[in-house]
């Protein structure tokens, strides 16, 4: 007997990932858990939203998991096959042009208070401990649409002070995009976590916590964030239904590419 | 005029060591690893090199020290390695090559601006981030080196909107251009299927462009669709029919990344010795590519191919419960 009751804190990140996207709304999204997210979506919470990726395809429409944005399943059965520079231009568009439809995911290997984001590196910039990718597409992202962080939600991760800023959220507080030369129309809107949710205030731009999964609870959170954090509008999430795992489990990742499924006990 | 050459004779002619080199693709797609297994074996390097989206391609002229100065922007074999490992050594550990970061966006413009012959390069991106603070590569160090511009970027204000602020990044000179293409005529001109990432822009901008192909075509036969058509034969110097030459990672319509060697490579990048055996094995043990893809053998070859309508080599076979 398959059982669909064991969810774990990945696949409730990636529903709750999901849940993130409005319908109609053009979704940025990365390989990895966004795409299980937005294919999600796709699916169920908001069947009308488009995917698109960094490499300029666009209008997406994958039938197995992609392992990079310019993945052939994501070039295959696509509206548009752009260069990247397209893409660019199409995201500056949106912003300049007043549209407001689009929402990104991106992850970051440390985070601070204000959603600014660090994937560059950990220690001194010179001579770091750990090195990572860089940039990649994620500061373009973080400048034009409004973006959903994706983070492991660790006390070393979750600081006050990052290491490099990468990508800007919403800088020093209130008015900190527009001193740096950003729009302030645009910035993070939640980091969703493997133990729950977090959103940022109207008026400080500081992150709080406004969900947790019911695998975690509010003080194993405040427990692994390195930073005093705002519990008091907590909620405790909705576990996922059956449906929604056998969904994830078959018919999107079936080959656990970035979802393992539990041991059967 | 044929410009249809052996890929040994090719990177011979057309690179150098010190050259200034963009090679295209994005991280585990349409990458010309035939050429750049072919670099690896004349032992050329001192390279600046221009990421765009690398994978193990930087990586191995990186782990085998022949990169000067690395413009990067993104480097992973993506779902394979998420960060590639020389790479990472290189800059943990060693501390040799000179590393300077820009956002991917602000790289893949930097290429476009160059295919476009712009002075310089004007962007809304990086703006309040450390990428914009912290240069990688000095003043001092870019003063001497010819293949560096003198400023990393400098923070200005738009001259044609007061009050504006703006970020205004150097424009890249290349000396060499490599591509994998699907389809090339025998004259150099190139038919890029599926996403031509910045391929085209760096075959226009570049000095020098080296074209590898799955098919290789007479002029009449590629001028039957001249729409399908993205490069024009003058902007190549060299044509090298490598089917195959792509592999490990994916060309469109031809064949899907092969899984395998990704997770091999992804296996023995964590040690240099491994690394180092790796290379030995693959790379300067093996004369050409013709003895590449026969180390790999038919049946690996042929599991890669396509299924026509997806696009990649989709798992039709459902494996039984």
């Amino acid at each position: 007997m398959v059982n669909y009751k064991n969810y774990t804190n990945k696949e409730m990140q990636a529903i709750t990932i999901a849940k993130e996207i409005t319908d109609g709304q053009i979704v940025i999204v990365g390989t990895g858990l966004p795409l299980i997210g937005a294919s999600l979506a796709k699916r169920i919470f908001a069947p009308n939203c488009k995917l698109i990726v960094e490499s300029g395809l666009m209008d997406c429409s994958p039938i197995e998991v992609p392992r990079s944005v310019g993945d052939n399943r994501l070039m295959a059965h696509c509206g548009v096959q752009w260069p990247n520079v397209r893409f660019i231009g199409f995201e500056a568009n949106e912003l300049l042009n007043g549209n407001d439809r689009m929402i990104a995911f991106i992850g970051g290997a440390q985070i601070d208070p204000y959603g600014n984001v660090n994937s560059t590196c950990i220690g001194d910039y010179y001579s770091p401990k750990t090195r990572f990718t860089g940039s990649g597409g994620a500061n373009a992202i973080a400048t034009y649409s409004h973006t959903v962080i994706m983070m492991q939600h660790e006390k070393r991760r979750f600081i006050d002070k990052i290491d490099y800023i990468t990508s800007v959220g919403w800088g020093d507080g209130p008015g900190g995009r527009e001193k740096l030369g950003l729009s302030g129309n645009r910035g993070p809107v939640a980091v969703v976590t493997d133990r729950g949710v977090l959103r940022f205030d109207e008026k400080t731009k500081r992150m709080y916590l406004a969900g947790y999964y019911p695998t975690s609870s509010v003080e194993e959170i405040i427990e692994n964030t390195g930073f005093e954090i705002d519990t008091s509008k907590a909620v405790l999430l909705e576990a996922p239904s059956e449906e929604v795992i056998k969904m994830i489990r078959e018919e999107i990742d079936p080959g656990q590419a970035f979802i393992k499924v539990p041991a059967a006990e | 005029m044929s410009k249809v050459m052996s890929l040994h004779d090719a990177i011979k002619t057309f690179v150098k060591s010190g050259d200034s080199i963009c090679i295209g693709g994005f991280t585990t797609n349409r990458k010309p690893y035939a050429a750049v297994y072919e670099i690896l074996r004349q032992g050329l390097g001192d390279f600046t090199g221009y990421s765009g989206p690398a994978g193990g391609d930087w990586d191995m002229l990186i782990g085998e020290g022949r990169v000067r100065n690395f413009i990067n922007c993104y480097i992973a074999n993506s779902g394979y390695t998420n960060v590639c490992r020389r790479f990472r050594h290189e800059v943990e550990k060693v501390g040799k090559m000179n590393l300077e970061d820009y956002s991917q966006d602000v790289v893949m413009y930097m290429l476009h601006a160059s295919s476009l012959g712009l002075p310089f390069l004007p962007v809304k991106l990086m703006q309040g981030s450390d990428i914009v603070n912290k240069w990688g590569i000095s003043k001092e160090v870019r003063e001497k080196d010819p293949k560096l511009p003198n400023d990393k970027l400098m923070e200005i204000e738009n001259p044609l909107v007061p009050g504006e602020k703006v970020i205004a990044v150097p424009v890249p000179r290349l000396d060499v251009a490599i591509i994998h293409v699907q389809k090339a005529s025998i004259n150099g001109t190139c038919s890029i299927e599926g996403d031509e990432f910045h391929d085209i822009d760096i075959a226009v901008a570049a000095k020098r462009c080296i074209v590898t192909c799955e098919e290789l075509v007479t002029e009449e036969e590629i001028r039957k669709e001249p729409s399908k058509n993205s490069i024009p034969q003058f902007c190549v110097d060299a044509v090298i029919h490598v089917p195959f030459g792509a592999h490990p990672s994916q060309c469109y319509n031809h064949y899907d990344y092969d899984a395998d060697f990704f997770k091999m490579y992804d296996t023995v990048t964590k040690t240099e010795e491994d690394f180092k055996a790796f290379l030995q094995e693959w790379v300067y043990d093996i004369k050409n590519a013709d003895e590449y893809i026969d180390k790999l053998g038919a049946s690996r070859l042929t599991k890669l191919k396509i299924v026509l309508g997806f696009g990649y080599a989709a798992k039709l076979v459902k494996e039984a419960k």
